[in-house]
């Protein structure tokens, strides 16, 4: 089995934002992206992974994955992304280097 | 004197209704660490359940009722909504250590109208056997939205005086746009539109209307340990929002019941539709309010505007407000 190198960027912020962080990410030329619901603390809050009502669901976190061949579009996701949001929404942004099976997919 | 005697038995009276009851509960389920949960998918599906019965509700009613009448009303919403925000800026504007834009957001707030607690005034009403035009829940919108895009117009303002060439188009179609697809207000003129349109009133009698009180109980109990659990954030920030989110509600109520009172005397704007209005102008937005400002207004702290409306504005509104404004119609309109 022939595995190939990759970048997965990784961005963790409100669910309010998320829409405009996909439009970036499509933006950027990523084909697709991955949404989970996400929970923790951070320097402004605890938020509960528990499925408990919260009467504001748009504040919830997400943690959104894109998988991008190369360097150079990871780096632009994550700086257009911090630009545009980071300084007025909580988020955090970073990349890893993972292997994917089927490269023509991203 | 026998007045004041008279007010503060049926303030007390109003004291031991259950919709009170159960917003206490959650606060004292919360803070007591209690580990009970409501899932978010069953809040959701309540707040829908709540707004669709006031929305068939009033459509029903509105079919025969004779419009032009709201007119005057309506207008008054939109007046009350955009003093409101006025108002509260101009307060926060006055006080040391408040940054403008967290003023501002909290004033939209306030301007605007909570689902939760329009729902817990119907039920008193109706508890009270107090009628009011089937148009008053229609007012809704007409107070909420005006309010928001002044908030957010405003604050876009301020910001691009303080530095040129910032962002600062407003999308107003954008704000209007996002309060109608909010989910109180959706469901609310979809239940409209069907009780207008269709003939509900079989399943109306048989689902929603029966359900309804006992679904605003568990909303309650979820407003309640909300307030609860924001309060930690509304600690972080300066206790002038504490004090704001306290007074202003009982404020907003007064001046909408004395301008209730002029549509009475002009129009015959009904008793409990003062009343009613009374308690929208004092409720502040605390389910789709929020996401709208933190979109619009994204440099102000959401924990002071958040805060001051879950933690205080909210339970303000219903555990004083609605008794208090029934308890002053009861007394000015002699019902």
């Amino acid at each position: 089995m022939t595995l190939h190198r990759a970048e997965k960027v990784i961005i963790i912020t409100e669910k309010l934002i998320s829409k405009g962080v996909c439009d970036i990410i499509e933006a950027c030329g990523a084909t697709g992206y991955t949404i989970v619901p996400a929970g923790g603390k951070g320097n402004r809050n605890i938020r509960p992974t528990s499925s408990r009502a919260s009467v504001i669901d748009d504040f919830a976190n997400v943690k959104i994955e894109v998988i991008v061949n190369g360097k150079e579009i990871a780096e632009k996701i994550m700086n257009e992304v911090a630009d545009q949001f980071f300084q007025n929404y909580p988020g955090i942004t970073y990349v890893e280097d993972v292997e994917i099976l089927r490269p023509k997919k991203f | 004197m026998d007045f004041l005697i008279d007010f503060l038995m049926r303030l007390l009276v109003q004291f031991q209704s259950p919709t009170l009851g159960f917003l206490i509960g959650g606060m004292l389920l919360a803070a007591l660490g209690s580990k009970l949960q409501i899932p978010s998918a069953i809040y959701q599906f309540v707040v829908f359940m709540l707004l669709m019965k006031i929305g068939i509700q009033g459509g029903m009613e509105i079919r025969d009722a004779n419009l032009t009448d709201m007119f005057l009303p309506a207008i008054i919403s939109v007046l009350i909504g955009v003093v409101i925000v006025l108002a509260g800026i101009l307060f926060f504007s006055w006080l040391p250590g408040i940054r403008k834009e967290d003023g501002i957001a909290t004033a939209g707030l306030f301007g605007a109208v909570s689902a939760s607690t329009l729902a817990a005034a119907i039920v008193v009403l109706e508890e009270e056997t107090i009628t009011f035009e089937a148009w008053v829940p229609a007012l809704y919108p007409f107070m909420d939205i005006p309010a928001l895009i002044l908030a957010v117009v405003l604050a876009n303002i301020y910001q691009k005086k303080k530095k040129e060439g910032g962002n600062a188009k407003v999308n107003v179609w954008g704000i209007v746009k996002d309060s109608l697809q909010g989910s109180a207000l959706s469901a609310l003129i979809l239940g409209l539109a069907l009780g207008f349109v269709t003939q509900p009133e079989r399943i109306f009698e048989s689902f929603y209307d029966p359900l309804f009180r006992g679904f605003l109980s568990i909303l309650l109990l979820i407003m309640g340990m909300e307030a609860y659990t924001r309060l930690s954030e509304l600690r972080s920030v300066a206790h002038w929002y504490a004090i704001y989110a306290f007074f202003a509600p009982i404020l907003h109520g007064l001046m909408a019941f004395g301008l209730g009172y002029v549509a009475h005397e002009l129009v015959g704007f009904s008793p409990g539709g003062v009343i009613l209005l009374a308690i929208l102008a004092s409720s502040n937005s605390d389910i789709s309010g929020p996401p709208t400002l933190r979109g619009g207004i994204p440099t102000a702290n959401p924990s002071a505007y958040i805060g001051a409306s879950t933690s205080v504005g909210t339970p303000v509104a219903i555990a004083i407000c609605i008794p208090l404004y029934i308890a002053l119609g009861q007394i000015v309109f002699n019902l």
